[in-house]
């Protein structure tokens, strides 16, 4: 057992949150009664239990994966606490004047708007009540356009034949270690089935950002697009999110049937550590969608927090003449290391997938593009284009690529091409000449290096997520 | 089962009584092979290859054989001025070799001057704890050629080892070279590899190590046309110091198993690497390049392209690792990656790799995947080129480029027509690029 995770298991939030042990937190530790503990909270149906029953067995034959190109102490699995209830409201501090100030200038930096800062700091006040009313009226709309959009211990109860049809049918219990695990322990997460037909009415976005508190460490997200609908959505936000969950192991599955499109965003800053790479979050995260006929998936993804990430928001391209995209802007600086990239397996006739990669790594990080193409021997006519790009700032940090390309058709055509550079010195020198101070011009230059994944992003997180960078980079120069 | 083939190996390892004074390079050897754990599909440096005909057989460390080849065999060597040195099945046949230069030995002939050289760069430059079969290639160590060019020397010819196998049984070829070029020295070498027969189902070991020291430049061409049921598991490795070059070219096509590993390293600023290859797999064959360039130091060059013709059902593999250091600032690493199918079964695997630890560098590399453009062939069917003829040249055209960058005009033009009849075995598909 490492000391350090154990220590920062233990560590009180750093923001100021009190992490009292109530009376609900399971101790430390895994077994079949935890299952059935977190199952019984959860008041599931007994077919969920015996699905979470099974990923456990799977989980337990499994290995841990050592491949990816980080490096952190051993987990001991059995000295994480696999379920806490959410927070009582007397905990959370009062005001944002009892909340740590360098939380609410990073908030103030990224723009977010008072009431906003409020919820992302867990303030208890009546702000909630006030985002309560507004949820309710997406709430009325959306039930309008027949859409669900609930907590997925929710769906369980109230929809459990789509559940059932679809959870675990593009990541299976078995697919990998943090799968497995998942798949055993989920806390919650989002349920969303976008009936045929319809544009669902709004991003799920804006809902979603001021309704995905606590949704635990073991997040569970299903999004079921029907034929012909339309869903955008997006996960997280820019506020840097602390935790005190060390271990965050989450699966998404996305389900598109013929000519359905989903879009899916992410912006993940969890706390990275400090600057010296002390604490910080392990993401070990399992995304993937399976597009049906003419279906289509896109992922956008900012990354830029973290210690340790292990991401691959993959596509299965099954149906003929599907599409896959994904846009990545993944950031480290300090000591944190990312190991992310995508997986395209072109099993249809006329697939196209689009993978646009950017990686900066600053200070003293790991950044590494992961990345596999699949032509299958009936992928005739797809299609691929790949681009990773490798920004580095400083000279003691890495970028690495590790692209796979396996093409069994030849009417496949793949294209990959990679790129690592600096900062150019002709750049900065003309920023500064136009009187721009070093770090800003650095800002500047790196956004632009994402331009192209940033304009995927629903408009307000483009914005945010510019900021976020520039944030993130602060330090870095010099 | 592969246990049991890694023990075989040992124990064939041990009948092995070759030249004495090498026996400390063989015991290193074994016992690296034995600390090796055997590849499976899950080792990621084997993932796409099988080792499964190296396992299924009962190797026999083949003997010598023929004094001469075939009018038919001989005819395939390349007619070159060059120091040539001929193996059969392993072992050296004089009566085709060529008097040899001060520079050029077997291990078996070396004096005591040359003895020292070799024990001193023998297994130095190849990793035998990373590549396993560099390992076994030093445990069955019994024959080898050393060049060794001294200071400022320039080889005036250059040196051609040709190794041909004929063995219809399971017979096993382990053949080393060691280069060795002194300051400044300067240096060619062609290593051919052919198979007399169809019939071959012979498996060579070979490793060549190449210890390049500052200023020294190395040419190294490296053709491997054997027959389909051959196997052949063979490593270049190569160590450069301060401004010394290599190009390196090599062309293959593919067999049963035929796995090549390029490994070089950057130890001395200014130093500059080209290396280009060729793999033209068809029917059923296999082939596998691993490359894996080491930046250790500020200001090296390297520029590496590969392309690939695959048709049939072949399957190819290709693998380029660049690893950049912390320390190798001002690095320039360029790798580009091209394949061509050319037919519903045939298939690729290509994996461009960069490890980035400077950031004062810059590294791009590029890979594609695709067939031949319709509209290249349209715009020369509609010039009244037949589609086989004209697939032929797209072909031809799309690998030829690399043979043209070769220094010595005799081996392009061994190259050209061997490469076209690849692509069309009848002289009406290849008329257009062969008789120019």
């Amino acid at each position: 057992m490492s000391e350090q995770v154990e220590e920062l298991i233990k560590k009180e939030y750093a923001a100021g949150f009190h992490t009292d042990i109530e009376s609900e937190t399971l101790p430390p530790g895994l077994n079949e009664d935890v299952i059935r503990f977190i199952s019984a909270k959860k008041n599931e149906p007994e077919w969920m239990l015996e699905w979470r029953l099974k990923a456990y067995k799977v989980w337990q034959s499994m290995e841990e994966p050592s491949w990816a190109h980080v490096h952190y102490p051993e987990i001991d699995f059995q000295a994480v606490s696999y379920f806490s209830a959410p927070k009582s409201l007397e905990d959370r501090p009062k005001s944002l004047d009892e909340v740590d100030p360098d939380l609410i200038e990073t908030y103030n930096k990224l723009g977010i708007p008072l009431h906003e800062q409020e919820m992302l700091a867990g303030v208890a006040v009546d702000a909630v009540f006030d985002s309560v009313s507004v949820v309710t009226t997406f709430r009325e709309k959306l039930e309008e356009a027949g859409v669900i959009f609930c907590p997925i211990s929710e769906a369980v109860h109230r929809f459990p034949e789509l559940v059932k049809k679809y959870l675990g049918t593009v990541v299976p219990q078995r697919d990998n270690y943090y799968a497995a695990l998942n798949s055993a322990v989920f806390s919650d997460g989002s349920f969303v089935y976008i009936p045929k037909g319809v544009r669902c009415p709004m991003e799920l976005s804006t809902y979603f950002r001021i309704n995905q508190m606590n949704t635990g460490q073991f997040e569970r997200t299903l999004i079921i697009a029907d034929e012909g609908s339309h869903v955008s959505y997006l996960e997280g936000c820019t506020a840097p999110q602390r935790d005190e969950n060390q271990l965050h192991a989450a699966v998404v599955e996305l389900i598109a049937l013929d000519n359905a499109e989903i879009k899916y965003s992410t912006v993940q800053n969890w706390y990275p550590g400090d600057e010296n790479g002390k604490g910080g979050i392990y993401n070990f995260v399992t995304k993937r969608g399976i597009c049906h006929q003419r279906a289509k998936i896109s992922w956008t993804q900012v990354e830029t927090g973290s210690a340790v990430t292990w991401k691959y928001p993959s596509c299965i391209l099954k149906g003929d003449h599907s599409i896959g995209e994904f846009y990545s802007v993944a950031l480290t600086n300090n000591y944190q290391q990312a190991d992310t990239g995508t997986k395209m397996i072109h099993l249809g006739k006329n697939t196209k997938s689009t993978i646009i990669s950017k990686g900066i790594s600053a200070g003293r990080s790991q950044n590494a593009y992961r990345g596999l193409v699949r032509m299958g021997s009936s992928a005739s006519g797809a299609r691929n284009f790949t681009q990773c790009d490798s920004l580095l700032i400083g000279d003691r940090c890495g970028a690495h690529t590790f692209p796979y390309i396996e093409s069994a058709h030849p009417s496949a055509i793949v294209e990959h091409e990679a790129t690592t550079s600096k900062v150019s010195d002709d750049q900065m020198f003309l920023c500064q000449q136009r009187g721009l101070d070093p770090e800003k011009a650095v800002s500047m230059i790196v956004n632009g290096f994402c331009r192209e994944v940033f304009k995927q992003l629903p408009m307000e997180f483009a914005v945010e997520a510019g900021k976020l960078l520039e944030v993130s980079l602060e330090g870095s120069v010099g | 089962m592969s246990a049991v083939f890694q023990q075989y190996a040992s124990d064939l390892a041990q009948q092995q009584f070759g030249i004495s004074w090498l026996a400390d390079a063989r015991d290193g050897g074994l016992s690296a092979w034995k600390e090796h754990a055997w590849p499976t599909r899950k080792t990621e440096a084997w993932r796409y290859t099988s080792l499964l005909p190296v396992e299924n057989e009962q190797w026999q460390l083949s003997e010598s054989s023929a004094e001469t080849l075939s009018q038919e065999a001989l005819s395939e060597l390349i007619d070159m001025d060059a120091y040539r040195l001929v193996f059969i099945n392993g072992q050296l046949c004089e009566p085709l070799s060529s008097e040899l230069p001060a520079e050029v030995v077997t291990f078996a002939d070396a004096n005591s001057e040359q003895q020292a050289v070799i024990k001193a760069h023998l297994s130095k430059v190849a990793n035998q704890q990373k590549h396993l079969f560099a390992a076994l290639n030093s445990g069955l160590l019994h024959q080898g050629v050393l060049l060794h060019v001294g200071k400022n020397q320039r080889l005036d010819k250059p040196v051609y080892l040709v190794y041909v196998n004929d063995k219809a049984d399971a017979q096993l070829a382990n053949t080393r070279v060691l280069i060795t070029l002194e300051t400044g020295a300067e240096a060619q070498v062609i290593e051919h590899y052919f198979t007399s027969t169809d019939q071959d189902r012979g498996w060579v070991n070979a490793l060549t190590e190449c210890s390049i020291a500052e200023n020294a430049s190395l040419h190294h061409y490296r053709v491997n046309l054997e027959s389909e049921q051959s196997l052949h598991t063979g490593g270049i490795h190569a160590t450069l110091a301060a401004n010394a070059r290599l190009n390196g070219f090599t062309l293959a096509n593919g067999s049963r198993l035929k796995r090549i590993d390029y490994h070089i390293e950057h130890l001395g600023s200014g130093s500059d690497l080209q290396l280009n290859g060729i793999y033209l797999p068809r029917h059923q064959q296999k082939v596998d390049y691993h490359t894996c360039v080491e930046h250790a130091v500020p200001h090296c060059t390297t520029s590496e392209v590969f392309r690939g013709v695959i048709a049939d059902s072949a399957r190819a593999v290709f693998n380029g690792r660049i690893h950049i250091h912390q320390d190798a600032q001002k690095t320039l690493a360029e790798m580009s990656n091209r394949n061509l199918l050319t037919s519903d079964q045939a298939q690729i695997n290509t994996k461009p790799e960069l490890e980035i630890y400077a950031d004062d560098v810059r590294c791009a590399h590029g890979a594609t995947v695709s067939q031949l453009n319709d509209e290249a062939l349209f715009y020369m069917t509609s010039r009244g080129i037949s589609e086989a003829e004209a697939r032929v040249m797209l072909s031809f055209g799309f690998v030829i480029e690399l043979v043209e960058g070769v220094a010595i005009e005799a081996l392009q033009h061994w190259l050209r027509p061997r490469i076209a009849h690849m692509f069309g075995q009848s002289d009406q598909l290849t008329r257009h690029i062969i008789h120019e």
